[in-house]
């Protein structure tokens, strides 16, 4: 008997018995919502390929402020000269998030790692671009001074903000506390290339935090670094509020964006000695929307801004795209709700 | 000498002393004890409580999540003046849609107004999914999708591997379509429903055979993610809240000191706040059920007339083929208004139907927690409701986002607290929790701040149901790119006596 060939008869007897009971319908071609072989690269697993509203530039050399690095125990950021050497064992375990839509950037977390003997702590380094805040103030020491004013009723005053002063430059310096639970903040802020940097120690432990106070006398700030007046110059371009006017323009191409999506763009620019647009620097936008924007400033403009009969770089602030909060909160304003 | 009753004032080296200047000192330094000036009266005695906790060693014992509360908390039930019957007619609304709601739905030939199922379908009723711990929750414990292929629902179909009879009831997404050699198009999102049956096999289904989508291959091309169902209690407060309240809670919040930044997901026709949903994508709670009758179960109504086919078949194919369409045989679309039914409620179309039962479920009553057979103590409760704000959790799953406009429907509606422990917005949630799909404004990454009302008695966490841990779930809430990485690491920087008084919080939601 020949065995081999009683194989495929079995197989195919077989195949139709199962035919007879109710089996899905014929393999489905490769496309879309099928595969028959899914071969090749898989999706990774703990990374966001998908993503909505998100910070980009237009170049990749020029230094954003979400750029900063956290390596051998020194945190350091080329946008706003920063480098602040951490104590050591505290290293950052998780990236922050992107930008908000307001301009709120988390530029490093920092905290001791597992291994590291002590109580626990963080450390928040944080920015805010004082061209897109809608709070009413000014600067890094009246955004601080706002806070304190709305500070939420699970906290207290512990120092109201007051001046101090860190590595040889000026600071704000606030501590609020949670009474429940034992948890201090204290809050050092300055002023750099008109962002509120905040650097926002937290911890239960006042010995810790008076430490982590002390340690920042090791940071390396610009020489501009001022609660109420970082507003560029020196090594950086001059930070201007709304100089994108038309007294300031002689061209201006709008971005039309072909998709309604009713969030706000806030863009950064930096306009070189000619008055052309030599940085873009979208703090929160969707692709097509950042590609519109990025096109469009490349045409712009302006009069060239003078200073001592020279003329020099400028950074301004642009919003394109639906603004969050039209008004500015007045600062005389009562707590809303 | 160490001085445990003191806080020292501590000094810059070198710099000059101005009148209001705080200065830090190198706590190395040799100091005598004195009074800080600045010392705020009440933090003395703190510091030596705080002192004494430093000196204590730490509770050994790890904190647990006191589980799923079992015993009726009265969730389910309509609003007060709904019971009452105010105003006449809206009681029966209620009524007639929480039965709707719980009909079970045939491809055809059942009676009118229970047939249009598929031909591709997730479940056949709506509370099969929100069953959790009464009609109009979350999954419940045991799976009924784990039974239909062989309890005849679904029987031309095979149970994808990842639906279990313990596991979470849910739906599959593909994060991208695959190409048209099987493998993965990093270039082409899809992020919508594959459902997981089709009415192959069944009977009433006449000649409609369909396959089902390819969920092996997504699951070995990593190309696939889960969602299970949101609870609707409650959700009527949620849907009348104004925008400007919403609007005001993301501005007092901006600069708050643990990193959070969330932003709003909007609809794309009028550009106003959307509120349901994983990722808020929904407007209100009608498109909230009419889109999940067509999605989840096939069948078609007055928000989306037609009948649904898959992602791909729809974008890149020729849609249903004509044998799975109309196999109710009433027509189109196949839940539509009843003109000549009575009584009055029976004349909406399901959808209405379902949606007035959601919007008119009185929002989830807390209750007392059992943690290894013992009651917990109001006290610890309310301390770990304190703690809940303290630490920060508050800012996204803020307690009371605000009050309710007046409603025009029923009066316990009506400038009505809503206790949802959300800010409904939209945040970042890092590579831990992106699932790669984006809906409206919510890219991939981003969630909507999850109700946390009737925590208590949810089974399944987070937005696939990976865990039944309240702690993992916290711990999920850490990864690169997060906003919420600060306040988890100020839960679990807390003693275990206070991460436990969160959970047992927590649970009496």
């Amino acid at each position: 008997m020949n065995l081999r060939f009683l194989v495929p008869v079995v197989y195919a007897l077989s195949s139709i018995a199962a035919a007879q009971t109710v089996a899905p319908v014929n393999a489905p071609k490769n496309g879309g919502d099928f595969s028959s072989n899914a071969s090749g690269a898989k999706v990774p697993t703990g990374v966001i390929l998908v993503k909505g509203a998100w910070s980009s530039a237009s170049d990749s050399t020029t230094p954003v402020p979400e750029g900063g690095t956290m390596r051998d125990n020194l945190y350091a950021n080329d946008y706003f000269g920063i480098s602040y050497p951490m104590p050591a064992g505290w290293t950052e375990i998780y990236e922050g998030p992107p930008p908000s839509e307001s301009g709120r950037y988390v530029l490093a977390q920092l905290s001791p790692t597992e291994t590291t003997k002590g109580t626990h702590g963080i450390v928040l380094i944080t920015a805010q671009d004082m061209f897109f805040d809608p709070q009413p103030a000014a600067n890094a020491l009246e955004l601080v001074t706002y806070s304190r004013d709305h500070l939420q009723a699970d906290y207290k005053v512990e120092i109201p903000p007051s001046t101090t002063k860190v590595a040889d430059r000026p600071f704000t310096f606030f501590a609020y506390w949670s009474p429940v639970a034992q948890l201090h903040w204290y809050v050092l802020a300055t002023e750099i290339r008109c962002h509120a940097v905040e650097i926002v120690l937290s911890s239960q432990d006042t010995k810790l935090l008076e430490h982590l106070v002390v340690d920042m006398d090791h940071m390396n700030l610009p020489a501009e670094a001022n609660p109420s007046a970082g507003t560029g110059g020196g090594q950086f371009p001059i930070c201007i509020k709304d100089y994108a006017t038309d007294e300031n323009l002689i061209t201006r191409v709008d971005p039309v964006f072909a998709q309604r999506r009713f969030n706000p763009v806030p863009v950064r620019i930096i306009i070189d000695k000619t008055g052309s647009v030599k940085h873009i620097h979208l703090l929160s936008a969707f692709p097509d929307q950042a590609k519109v924007v990025t096109d469009a400033l490349r045409q712009w403009k302006f009069k060239p801004y003078m200073q001592g009969g020279k003329p020099v770089e400028v950074e301004t602030g642009i919003l394109f795209g639906s603004p969050q909060f039209p008004a500015r909160l007045k600062s005389s304003a009562s707590a809303v709700e | 000498m160490h001085c445990p009753l003191h806080r020292i004032s501590p000094v810059v080296k070198g710099s000059p002393l101005l009148t209001n200047e705080v200065v830090f000192e190198n706590h190395n330094r040799n100091h005598t004890c004195r009074k800080n000036q600045l010392t705020v009266a009440s933090s003395r005695i703190v510091s030596v409580v705080t002192l004494a906790v430093l000196f204590l060693p730490k509770p050994i014992s790890a904190q647990t999540d006191p589980g799923v509360q079992s015993g009726s908390r009265g969730t389910g039930a309509p609003f007060s003046s709904v019971s009452l019957n105010s105003p006449s007619g809206i009681l029966s609304f209620f009524t007639d849609g929480q039965t709707r709601f719980q009909a079970v739905e045939s491809v055809s030939g059942s009676p009118s107004g229970n047939n249009g199922l598929g031909p591709r379908f997730n479940s056949t009723s709506c509370s099969s999914c929100h069953a959790q711990p009464a009609v109009g929750g979350s999954g419940a414990a045991s799976n009924p999708q784990a039974q239909f292929t062989s309890n005849g629902v679904a029987p031309g179909n095979t149970t994808p591997s990842f639906v279990t009879p313990t596991g979470p009831t849910l739906e599959a997404r593909f994060p991208f379509f695959f190409n048209s050699n099987g493998t993965v198009n990093f270039n082409a999102p899809n992020g919508g429903v594959e459902d997981l049956f089709t009415v192959n096999g069944r009977s009433d289904a006449g000649s409609c055979s369909l396959p089902q989508p390819s969920f092996s291959a997504a699951i070995s091309a990593g190309n696939i993610i889960f969602r299970i169902p949101t609870p609707t209690f409650g959700t009527g407060l949620m849907e009348l809240l104004d925008d400007s309240t919403l609007l005001n809670n993301q501005l007092n919040n901006l600069n708050n000191y643990l990193g959070v930044g969330g932003s709003f997901n909007r609809n794309g026709n009028d550009g106003t706040i959307t509120r349901f949903g994983w990722k808020a994508q929904n407007k209100s709670l009608h498109i909230f059920a009419g889109e999940a009758y067509n999605v989840e179960m096939g069948i078609s109504n007055l928000l989306f007339p037609q009948d649904r086919p898959l992602p791909g078949e729809d974008q890149l194919q020729t849609g249903l083929p004509s044998n799975c369409l109309n196999l109710s045989g009433t027509g189109y679309p196949e839940d539509t208004s009843n003109p000549a039914a009575t009584p009055n409620a029976a004349v909406l179309d399901d959808v209405s139907a379902f949606a007035n039962f959601m919007r008119l479920l009185a929002p989830p009553p807390t209750g007392g927690v059992v943690l290894n057979g013992q009651q917990v103590s109001s006290s610890n409760i309310s301390a770990g409701a304190s703690l809940f704000n303290s630490i920060g959790c508050a800012v996204c799953h803020n307690p009371s986002p605000g009050t309710t406009q007046v409603s025009n429907f029923t009066s316990s509606l009506t400038s009505a607290p809503v206790n949802a422990y959300s800010d409904i917005e939209v945040h970042h949630m890092g590579s831990g929790l992106a699932d790669n799909v984006s809906q409206g404004n919510a890219g991939g990454d981003q969630f909507r701040t999850a109700p946390l009302w009737g925590l208590g008695q949810r089974i399944f966490l987070l937005h696939d149901g990976r865990t039944t841990n309240l702690v993992t779930a916290i711990k999920n809430h850490a990864s690169h790119g997060s906003e919420a990485t600060v306040v988890e690491q100020n839960f679990f920087n807390l003693n275990s006596t206070q991460q436990q008084q969160i959970l047992d919080f927590l649970r009496s939601l």
